[in-house]
């Protein structure tokens, strides 16, 4: 179903465009053009698909395990195995030379493939999915919001399973397998755990779980394809007077964020909305990109989607736009904190997502 | 996205097994008359990097330049603020940050020796952008394919590398032993916790839900029926070592002669003799940056065939008793006229 909305959205656009043929690139980590094109959720290697005006789809995968796994899951989708990938490609696309071909995201097609030596030439077609995947359908925004709801549930159970003494990956193992057991088969997770020294959040390391720590995480389950984030801390033990006023600035930044989010504004305006509440409190500072990447950004069919929410972006947002809003940074008093919600821009301004508390959460030490 | 345990064991990995490895790189550069050597990675290709420094990224993209004197360098797209991270789990010297980490690596190398001679491994698989960005950066640097030198040299295992590829053979081994429950998603969660509690840097479970309708192995989202007979496949990363291991839950006498089947078969690797009466078969293994690459197989015959000493993954498709068995397994090559042994029983008792 959302594959065949997508497919003919996908035709749409190229046709308005101009654009006879597409091709898009996905590898594990950025997979989200080539999924919105296939249905295809790659996992190992390059996958290449071309999508032809009328949406038809012919999907080129370097990995033999995952070109099996792709003629089981996406049937609809003409499937190649091509351990010569660029190349066999190139040589599909030599029949198109005099067709206008559109790439996304370009920049990470094979170097091969946009040598100016070929006899075909691709024009930078990524603007033209980009509007795509921001500008989501009804049923897009319902597999957003389902995974919003397994991430709320996801962090109740981190709540559960953080304890003194055990390891940052051995947490994790019990995250992944909660996920799992209710059917969700991907996810995308950092964490970060201790006191004043902890700058920010990385996969999972051996280091254990002591009274006192911060423990940071971002959770980011997927439905169907599209994730949705929520970012959350926790004290374990009692907080400590530092760690709530610090913490107060962040729940204050994630008000203000979600407050600016309507029609019409830039993703810059929701950011300096966050980020004049830590100047406010004279910790403009640590809003820089020094101590902090984003101040949220899209989801959908990528973790980290655009648009990045900046105060240098200025992409204007509209209703049907799925976005975390996370003053996510550094604070000299207390360390790392995140807080963040998945939202969706509707008509009236911002559709909160997530359920779980703006809480300094503690957990028994 | 990577999301198990990243984190570098002096024990497995200790400096020596690095230092030896770039000595061999920077043997084959200077007989190459190469002046810098540049290997990209990110989550999906990340297996030269970690194989030169250790290095996983779980996130992003970076490209490390092995000078051929000097320490290696990493230029990565993760912010500054993971530095201390990527030093923590890695043995990296130093670590540049820039998002364009293309013009960052080229400018670096340009300031050492203007028109250097640089080998880039995988050069025509390099994403369009980082390849214009290098060409911006160092317009008179000389870029050449070093693929197939990179995959000489580390065609063959070492020592490290196998015990590695044992440890993570152990892990996918267990995390099958340990999948039961009610649903097919409770074995595969089972199976996925075992495996990053026991320390894998990540692990993707396939089922094929019923061997009586397709063979094929399939992710599983929501909820899946099952058949009588049926298969999982855990592909399981171990700081840099990937492995597939491949379990049918069927008769266990029926499962333990498909295993012996397989050790038959692989036995004669490279040659493919020993897969006569298999349906089907693969064989994939590391050659440059992709861990698990296809190397031969029933679908395509030996495109590039295992080296003696290499460590590969197969999997196969057979008959036994009249049952539909898949099956899988790391194996290890011999020596020339050596035979190849599985690194693990891929039978459960």
């Amino acid at each position: 179903m959302l594959a065949e909305e997508r497919r003919l959205r996908l035709a749409a656009a190229m046709r308005e465009a101009g654009v006879d043929h597409l091709v898009l690139y996905g590898n594990a980590w950025q997979g989200d053009y080539l999924r919105y094109g296939t249905d295809f959720g790659i996992l190992e290697g390059h996958g290449i698909a071309l999508i032809a005006a009328d949406g038809a789809a012919e999907l080129y995968l370097d990995s033999a395990t995952d070109a099996e796994r792709a003629e089981a899951e996406a049937p609809s989708v003409r499937i190649h195995f091509a351990p010569d990938i660029a190349r066999a490609v190139g040589a599909r696309l030599d029949r198109f030379a005099n067709s206008r071909l559109a790439a996304a995201p370009r920049r990470f097609l094979p170097r091969w493939l946009a040598d100016p030596a070929r006899s075909f030439a691709i024009d930078d077609g990524t603007a033209l999915v980009d509007r795509l995947l921001m500008h989501k359908t009804e049923g897009e925004i319902a597999a957003v919001r389902r995974a919003a709801q397994i991430a709320d549930e996801a962090y109740a159970e981190f709540l559960k399973v953080v304890r003194p003494g055990r390891r940052q990956y051995e947490i994790v193992a019990d995250i992944e397998a909660h996920l799992r057991a209710r059917g969700c088969p991907d996810n995308f997770m950092i964490i970060g755990s201790g006191g004043k020294d902890v700058l920010g959040m990385t996969p999972p390391s051996e280091r254990r779980i002591a009274a006192g720590d911060l423990v940071t995480t971002e959770l980011t389950p997927a439905v169907e394809g599209y994730f949705a984030q929520i970012c959350r801390t926790l004290v374990v033990g009692k907080a400590t007077d530092a760690q709530r006023r610090a913490f107060a600035v962040f729940a204050e930044a994630l008000e203000a964020g979600i407050a600016a989010v309507r029609p019409g504004v830039r993703a810059a305006d929701v950011a300096r909305a966050e980020n004049d509440v830590f100047r406010k409190h004279g910790l403009g500072e640590y809003t820089t990109s020094q101590w902090t990447r984003v101040r949220g950004h899209g989801m959908g069919l990528f973790a980290d989607s655009k648009p990045h929410i900046l105060e240098d972006v200025n992409t204007v947002l509209e209703p049907g736009m799925a976005l975390i809003v996370h003053p996510n940074t550094y604070h000299p008093e207390a360390g790392y904190i995140v807080l963040g919600d998945a939202i969706v821009v509707t008509e009236r301004g911002a559709e909160v997502l997530c359920k779980t508390p703006h809480q300094l959460f503690e957990v028994a030490a | 996205m990577r999301r198990g345990l990243i984190a570098r064991s002096l024990v497995e990995l200790p400096d020596a097994v690095f230092d030896a490895r770039l000595d061999r790189v920077r043997a084959a550069m200077r007989d190459a008359k190469l002046d810098a050597l540049v290997v990209y990675t990110n989550n999906t290709r990340p297996a030269g990097v970690s194989w030169l420094v250790g290095f996983v990224p779980y996130w992003s993209e970076a490209l490390l330049v092995v000078p051929r004197e000097g320490a290696p360098y990493l230029v990565a797209a993760l912010t500054f603020r993971v530095k201390t991270w990527i030093e923590r789990v890695s043995r990296i010297g130093e670590v540049l940050h820039n998002p364009r980490v293309g013009l960052k690596a080229a400018q670096q190398i340009a300031s050492v020796q203007k028109s250097a001679t640089v080998g880039v491994v995988d050069f025509d698989g390099l994403p369009t952008g980082i390849a214009d960005d290098i060409h911006e950066g160092g317009p008179t640097l000389v870029l050449n394919e070093a693929g197939p030198l990179f995959a000489g040299l580390r065609a063959k295992a070492d020592p490290a590398e196998i015990a590695l590829a044992g440890k993570a053979a152990a892990i996918a081994h267990q995390a099958l032993a340990q999948a039961s429950g009610g649903t097919l998603n409770a074995m595969i969660a089972r199976a996925e916790r075992q495996a990053r509690l026991d320390g894998a840097e990540e692990i993707y479970v396939a089922a094929a839900p019923d061997l009586a309708r397709d063979l094929r192995f399939m992710r599983i989202e929501g909820e899946a029926a099952w058949g009588k007979s049926f298969a999982l496949r855990v592909t399981v990363a171990y700081k840099g070592t990937w492995v597939r291991l491949v379990r049918t839950f069927c008769d266990a006498g029926i499962a333990a002669k498909a295993a012996a089947r397989l050790a038959q078969a692989v036995a004669p690797l490279p040659s493919d003799r020993g897969f006569a009466g298999f349906t089907s078969w693969l064989v994939e293994g590391c050659r440059t940056t992709q861990p698990l690459e296809p190397l031969m197989g029933s679908r395509f015959g030996a495109a590039n065939p295992p080296q003696s000493g290499a460590f590969v993954s197969v999997q196969g498709v057979l008959a036994v008793d009249g049952t539909t068995v898949l099956v899988g397994a790391p194996v290890l090559l011999g020596a020339p006229s050596e035979a190849a042994s599985l690194v693990i029983d891929p039978s459960y008792h």
